[in-house]
């Protein structure tokens, strides 16, 4: 009987780990890459965003040059979060952790850039609006079909390593996962030669 | 027992694979009624929400520089050509743009139905907006009836359905 249970759970752990996925692309034409994690139909796709391209998004936006450059160097990654699961879905990403070594740090969420930039004069408020609706919601609820694209801050330096500890809610019920290895992207990237 | 671990495990795996992916619209189970706006479109005109009671309408946030949003946006132009004629109404809120973004963007993705700007985007924080595109299918009155939260292919005969079902609710 043990036995049974045994293997039982080693098959249901086993079918657990069928369901989660990471996988990691460099892509061909940028040499940037993406790391994508997959649970139960549910997906985070994280893209590396060069802080170039983070600048010249922000000052298009009317961010001045100081700003701008604070934003490009905070580690920006474009993210996809969706659900096409079965299950409603939550997220909080006040609730999520940027590991590195021992030391745990927290994401730079909408409301972080709001407290940062909302008492400076010399940004305009079109600029301040536009930044928080690029950025993935801090909190969310996704029914079976639903997604967002929006950009993800991670508030270190160009080309830094770390893991994401990210917690979401499936059907009321907490699941906790790690992406392993992230790269924060280099000022420059080689573009690979085709 | 062999027989009985594998269609254990057959199942197991079968489990893994079943959660199809689909799109569609949420129910909102509980209604609830829309804060009314008053939001002028890139032409002008002024259009108070609470105005259009006795209508069902369609109500997208979006942005020119959210890709899903653009994506979406041709689907949307088809399925208004089908529902103006049968009294539905679509509005697009555009979040914290002016006409000038809205004009470039309509010269290479022209649609008709209405574009309202939000430009400080209280409209869609009243209306508790979290990700562009969400959208609304707001029933004769003034009450969420379903949302999406990211784009769809706004003529596909399901969602048509839904939609036109509840222009048919007394």
């Amino acid at each position: 009987m043990r036995y049974r249970i045994g293997l039982l759970s080693f098959l249901f752990l086993l079918n657990l780990s069928l369901m989660a996925e990471i996988t990691v692309e460099t892509g061909k034409n940028t040499g940037l890459r993406t790391w994508k994690w997959v649970h139960e139909g549910i997906s985070l796709q994280l893209v590396q965003r060069l802080p170039d391209q983070t600048r010249a998004y922000v000052m298009a936006k009317g961010f001045p040059r100081d700003a701008a450059d604070e934003l490009a160097t905070s580690c920006f990654f474009g993210s996809m979060f969706r659900n096409d699961g079965s299950k409603p879905m939550d997220f909080d990403l006040r609730e999520w952790e940027v590991v590195q070594g021992t030391g745990t740090g927290k994401m730079k969420i909408r409301e972080s850039w709001k407290q940062r930039f909302g008492s400076r004069k010399d940004i305009p408020k079109s600029a301040r609006i536009g930044l928080n609706w690029s950025l993935m919601p801090t909190v969310q609820h996704f029914e079976p079909g639903d997604y967002n694209w929006g950009m993800t801050v991670y508030g270190l330096s160009p080309g830094e390593k770390f893991d994401l500890r990210l917690k979401i809610v499936v059907a009321g019920k907490p699941l906790q996962a790690v992406i392993p290895g992230l790269q924060c992207a280099p000022e420059t990237v080689e573009k690979p030669v085709s | 027992m062999k027989k009985t671990l594998l269609i254990l495990f057959l199942w197991l795996l079968f489990l893994g694979q079943a959660y199809a992916s689909g799109k569609g619209l949420t129910l909102l189970k509980d209604r609830p009624a829309v804060p009314d706006f008053n939001l002028k479109d890139v032409d002008g005109n002024n259009y108070r929400f609470s105005d259009l009671k006795g209508k069902v309408v369609i109500v997208n946030f979006w942005a020119t520089w959210c890709p899903p949003c653009r994506a979406e946006m041709p689907s949307m132009q088809r399925a208004w050509e089908q529902l103006r004629e049968e009294g539905i109404l679509m509005l697009a809120i555009d979040v914290g743009e002016d006409e000038d973004a809205i004009f470039e963007f309509t010269a290479s993705y022209p649609v008709e139905f209405p574009i309202l700007l939000d430009t400080e985007s209280s409209v869609s924080e009243s209306w508790e907006v979290k990700g562009l595109p969400t959208t609304f299918v707001i029933d004769q009155w003034g009450r969420k009836v379903y949302r999406a939260v990211g784009g769809r292919e706004w003529d596909a005969p399901e969602l048509l359905k839904k939609v036109r079902e509840l222009k048919q609710v007394p």
